[in-house]
């Protein structure tokens, strides 16, 4: 079977336009999540993690074109028109200002202009799970040698669609999202791009590279927009992506949860980690940090995890206080050091959709 | 390796199976309600369920009681792949009608928002646990599909439960087809020809 690396290319988030300063934002502590004024349906204040550069009515071209262009400025121009190179897209909505024009055909036609790329990219729509899952097919197409390098490409932007849709579902926080906490009250919306080089080889010039061991998904055959009361969905795909990479459990250093912050979700993956013993494990969930940022959260989450891995130190669950799950986790209350080997990745979405990922060091 | 097990349509005028129709509906108008009728089917959340859900869950319903083996197979041996052009927009519509139009925003139909749902609704029917994957491209991309196959396959799934279902104010393009492990080999060019038997092309 081939190897499988990972490299983390562009990253633009409410904590920073490129990975530096992402990483410069975690190491700080900062918070992504501001409250914003009339942002909700009927004028509400919603707390929101919103990337100040954007303008509105163009969110996500020019979140999109300045992703492309951060990739073009340090991907050789070779690989990306090379006929070996496929790029997958993961978004849920795509650019819904074009809205009820065709939101994913605008997304390519960007991406068409900036990387005159040799295929036409390849979308990926799963919900929440979508960055997981774009990461493990990327993943998939390198080890049936069909590409030499996949570029995964994770976005979404916030709309009053999408706004108003988690509000009507009253899922959202009023605080910034507080995911595995006892006062936890929702989500957090966010928006950012993030960017992975999944390759056959080790790349050469590109900067950390970590392995991708394998991955899975699993559904949760229970409800469309509730999660399991069990999490058998999110235990069947961490055990198949434990099997598929032959890594023993003890050997998983730390879990990037998915951890929304909502009551439901956050009980169910601390049942999910309890039933499989990997409660013990040190985890936090990124987006009491930068938000729920939906079909980009998968990508820029394990961007984060390399971070962890590259310098050895474990990031704080941001809002996360006190224990308010049913099994107790071993949730990260400050930045530590530690010794970051080997890695979990796992996310759960609407549609009873769970996704894991296992990265290790070179 | 891999051979098509069964293959399915899904129009206002009828359900096709395996190249034969099976079913046909009373009125165009009403074809989804009647489809359900004349399966016998007894699935209340149904008519709680957006478009893409209802086309698959009579295709699927229709295969099955046409001897499609999906009970031949573990509750996470399938892998589902399915797939559509216009991912979710008649309903993404309707949803935006609800805030703009009567300022209220629906949750019922916010949380169909998403193509992946038919999936979830797939799942649930059938109490699977297996594998899903949803992607979105212009026009049925048979190479993808028996790419994508080949790899779930090879991954460890015995079989792949696939689907292309698109519905909006243009028209209902749905098909359903079941894949295994076996002696067969499944060509893009193949799935192509059972796709445009499908499409009357």
């Amino acid at each position: 079977m081939n190897k499988c690396y990972v490299t983390y290319n562009s990253l633009i988030t409410p904590l920073g336009n490129s990975p530096a300063e992402n990483l410069l934002s975690l190491k700080k502590g900062i918070s992504g999540i501001q409250m914003f004024d009339g942002q909700g349906f009927a004028g509400e204040s919603l707390p929101l993690a919103k990337i100040a550069s954007l303008r509105e009515n163009e969110r996500f071209s020019s979140l999109l074109t300045s992703a492309c262009e951060a990739l073009r400025g340090q991907a050789d121009a070779k690989m990306l028109s090379s006929s070996k190179t496929l790029l997958i897209l993961s978004t849920t909505k795509a650019d819904l200002s074009v809205f009820p024009g065709d939101t994913f055909q605008s997304a390519e036609n960007i991406l068409a202009e900036k990387l005159k790329l040799a295929h036409s990219p390849l979308i990926i729509s799963n919900a929440c799970i979508s960055g997981v899952v774009a990461i493990n097919t990327a993943a998939d197409y390198i080890h049936a040698s069909l590409y030499d390098q996949v570029i995964v490409l994770g976005i979404d932007v916030l709309s009053p669609f999408i706004t108003y849709g988690f509000q009507s579902l009253f899922a959202l926080s009023d605080e910034a999202a507080r995911p595995f906490d006892k006062q936890r009250k929702g989500i957090s919306l966010g928006e950012a791009c993030g960017c992975v080089i999944v390759s056959r080889t080790r790349p050469e010039t590109a900067g950390y590279t970590v392995m991708h061991l394998g991955g899975s998904s699993s559904n949760d055959a229970n409800h469309i927009s509730g999660p399991s009361r069990t999490g058998e969905g999110l235990v069947r795909s961490v055990r198949r992506t434990l099997e598929r990479t032959a890594i023993p459990r003890s050997e998983i250093d730390f879990v990037s949860a998915h951890g929304t912050g909502t009551l439901f979700n956050d009980e169910m993956e601390s049942i999910a980690f309890q039933r499989l013993e990997m409660d013990h494990i040190a985890l936090n969930s990124f987006k009491g940090t930068v938000g729920h940022t939906l079909g980009a959260a998968g990508i820029i989450e394990t961007i984060f995890s390399m971070f962890s891995m590259e310098e050895n130190l474990l990031f704080q669950s941001q809002g996360f206080a006190e224990t308010g799950t049913s099994c107790p986790l071993n949730i990260i209350t400050e930045n530590r050091s530690f010794e970051v080997n080997t890695v979990l990745k796992t996310a759960s979405g609407f549609g009873g959709g769970n996704a894991s990922l296992i990265l290790q060091k070179i | 390796m891999m051979e098509l097990i069964s293959y399915c349509r899904v129009l206002p005028e009828g359900i096709s199976v395996n190249g034969a129709k099976v079913y046909a509906p009373d009125s165009t108008e009403s074809w989804q309600k009647d489809l359900y009728t004349a399966l016998g089917l007894n699935y209340p959340k149904f008519h709680k369920m957006d478009n893409l859900s209802k086309c698959a869950v009579l295709g699927f319903e229709a295969m099955k009681q046409e001897g499609a083996p999906f009970a031949d197979f573990g509750d996470d041996e399938i892998a589902l792949i399915f797939a559509n052009s216009a991912s979710s927009r008649d309903t993404d519509e309707r949803f935006t009608e609800s805030y703009e139009k009567i300022a209220h925003p629906s949750p019922s139909l916010f949380v169909y928002t998403l193509p992946n749902i038919v999936m979830g609704e797939m799942s649930i029917l059938n109490k699977w646990y297996g594998e899903n994957v949803f992607f979105i491209r212009k026009t049925f991309d048979a190479a993808m599909f028996t790419e994508q196959i080949s790899i779930y396959l090879s991954k460890g799934n015995k079989a792949c439960f696939c689907g292309w279902i698109d519905h909006t104010s243009e028209g209902t393009d749905c098909f359903l087809f079941l894949v295994r492990a076996g002696a067969g080999h499944l060509s893009p060019e193949q799935l192509n020809t059972y796709y445009k038997q499908y499409r009357n092309e």
